[in-house]
């Protein structure tokens, strides 16, 4: 069996504030991923600057980052054996004005007003996931985890908190 | 002894089982059919208004609360479905006299006619407080309301009337006939027309900002965007603030205001009667019927002459609608824009299901819709479209015969046409009443009717 892949799943600030929003994306959450680790922070506009540094001088670097910086987010890590590509398939295309036509019912489709307002992030590769996550979880260590908690995620055993909304391990 | 009262007791009943029956024939009365009451269905006044309402129900936007079924307790409810997919007659504005009524996303506000404190009811998502402070306790306000309660809002007296309603994402905003504008909700970037508070906590607050006129000017009309509100003083001057990422404000600026502010540009010297906006597109046009715009332009929707993505101040439109006469109303969606003229002629351009064919286009022109899809032919040539709206993807228009037509994406069945299926011609939604305007949001729309009878 495939070791389990990581990648962050943020949800954006407008779906934050939409609870049918929240509880539908946080019910495929825990059924299809593992969560290995989820909080809710707010950004400040220096942040999300550095979080989106690889859009600056875009068109869109000012909107996205005022957009971040405007409420909470939620930070979710989860692992799949295929995570990234999961994730991005089920999130649909990026701009929601086309991903509404082309497929109607992933996240964006169903969820985001416009191309800024789109639900959620997911991360596009290995390497930019684990730069993500260690963004926003720097105590996170990728090598303790595959060395010491990655087989108990894939195999069990393993209950769900659903107070701390993450996978833990089962006692 | 006991024993002869319990044999009474038991012939009692008996006795009242045997009556008499008359078995003479009955004479009519002549004057009998003068006699009886006359039964006459209500007529309705002119002043009643009936609202419909259809779309996503799970956030309580729809305000529809439907008593339990069977014996469930007390507090069984029945509006455990997730959408209204045909129009359904709002039991609220049954019992109280809506005047004005306006969707955001995912709740909604109506304002009734009353002397009383409460004028404004408000359902559906309250995350931000943009439907004010509600709570069963102290300390846990409400982040959904599925009836509609009343709002508070510190009038200073209770003769004020609210004339208009705008709502956006996250905010709501309330004008009165002389007390300025009221604003509720979320201020992350200005839109309420405070002070940006990076800390500030939206999650039960019970704050309303007043403004109570701007430059010295009352204020005749509120429009909210998502992010971003406008106003349009008694000169037609508009103001603006907000988001400003997108140009949405026409500042001349892409950054946040908090202060509302006169938009720059084209429109600086005209009298703007109407302005609208439902996503980051704004269109606007003066008395002369002539079309401004500016904001969000990916998708073609702002035309200027040099590419621009983001426009930043108004624009003239002149040119670009030459030939299409008078423009009366105006709508822009999230990625196309629709008017009509006053020949009651709708024009659309930008992207998306624009209701010219069955696939997803994109046009850089204003395209007219075949008239014919409104219901003008030969045996009805005066018909003609009077409203438009749009929602971010779906489009709507009402006509002199209050006839209401919807087309585009039917996200959670907000087109109201009985399935989730897109449409991609304009098709009449079934509504019992004669619809005079139209609201849409996200994903519900609103129908504020007049009965037939």
């Amino acid at each position: 069996m495939d070791k389990l892949q990581l990648t962050l799943a943020i949800i954006k600030p407008h779906a934050v504030k939409n609870p049918i929003a929240v509880s539908y994306i946080r019910n495929i959450l825990k059924r299809k991923f593992v969560i290995v680790k989820t909080k809710r922070i707010f950004l400040n506009t220096v942040e999300a600057g550095n979080f989106y540094k690889e859009h600056e001088g875009k068109f869109f670097y000012n909107r996205l980052v005022t957009f971040m910086a405007s409420g909470c987010i939620d930070l979710h890590v989860i692992g799949h054996t295929n995570a990234i590509e999961l994730w991005r398939r089920m999130l649909g295309p990026t701009k929601v004005y086309k991903a509404q036509y082309q497929d109607p019912n992933s996240l964006r489709g169903m969820f985001g007003i416009s191309d800024t307002r789109n639900v959620a992030h997911g991360s596009d590769s290995t390497s930019s996931a684990e730069r993500e996550i260690k963004f926003f979880f720097p105590d996170f260590s990728f090598y303790d985890w595959y060395n010491n908690d990655e087989i108990r995620y894939r195999k069990g055993p393993i209950i769900f908190n659903h107070y701390l909304f993450q996978h833990v391990r089962k006692l | 002894m006991n024993a002869i009262k319990s044999s009474l007791y038991r012939r009692l009943p008996s006795l009242m089982v045997y009556r008499s029956v008359t078995t003479k024939k009955k004479i009519p009365d002549p004057d009998e059919e003068e006699q009886l009451p006359i039964f006459k269905y209500p007529v309705s006044k002119s002043s009643d208004r009936r609202v419909y309402v259809w779309g996503m129900a799970e956030t309580g936007a729809l305000g529809i609360h439907l008593p339990g079924r069977g014996k469930r307790g007390k507090k069984s409810y029945r509006n455990d479905f997730s959408l209204v997919w045909f129009p359904m007659r709002s039991s609220f504005c049954e019992r109280f006299d809506v005047t004005q009524i306006a969707c955001g996303y995912g709740f909604t506000v109506a304002a009734v006619k009353t002397d009383e404190q409460h004028k404004l009811f408000g359902t559906g998502i309250n995350t931000d407080s943009q439907i004010g402070y509600h709570a069963p306790r102290i300390g846990h306000p409400l982040e959904l309301l599925l009836s509609p309660a009343p709002i508070y809002i510190p009038y200073k007296s209770l003769e004020t009337k609210i004339t208009g309603l705008a709502a956006g994402r996250a905010h709501t905003v309330i004008l009165t006939d002389n007390e300025g504008v009221y604003t509720l909700g979320n201020n992350a970037y200005g839109q309420c027309g405070r002070k940006i508070n990076p800390k500030e906590e939206y999650r039960g607050s019970m704050v309303s900002y007043n403004i109570k006129r701007l430059g010295k000017e009352n204020i005749n009309y509120v429009c909210c965007g998502q992010d971003h509100t406008l106003f349009i003083t008694e000169s037609g001057r508009v103001y603006a603030c907000g988001w400003g990422a997108d140009g949405q404000t026409g500042l001349g600026t892409y950054d946040n205001q908090d202060i509302p502010a006169p938009v720059q540009g084209d429109i600086t010297s005209e009298k703007i009667v109407k302005v609208t906006s439902t996503v980051d597109c704004v269109l606007a046009i003066n008395d002369k019927g002539e079309l401004f715009g500016w904001g969000n332009s990916e998708y073609g929707q702002i035309p200027m002459t040099s590419k621009c993505d983001q426009v930043n101040k108004s624009y003239a439109l002149v040119n670009f609608t030459r030939g299409l006469g008078k423009i009366v109303d105006i709508a822009a969606g999230g990625s196309f824009c629709l008017i009509v003229n006053d020949q009651g002629d709708v024009f659309v351009w930008g992207f998306g299901l624009l209701g010219l064919g069955p696939n997803v286009q994109h046009s850089t022109n204003p395209k007219q819709i075949p008239p014919a899809l409104f219901g003008r032919n030969e045996f009805n040539p005066e018909s003609a479209v009077q409203k438009v709206a749009c929602g971010i993807g779906h489009l709507a228009a009402v006509t002199n015969n209050g006839d209401l037509y919807t087309w585009g994406r039917n996200r959670h069945g907000c087109l109201g046409l009985g399935h989730t299926k897109d449409q991609h011609f304009p098709l009449k939604v079934s509504i019992g009443a004669h619809v005079l305007d139209v609201k849409c949001s996200v994903d519900h729309t609103i129908a504020y009717c007049k009965p037939f009878v």
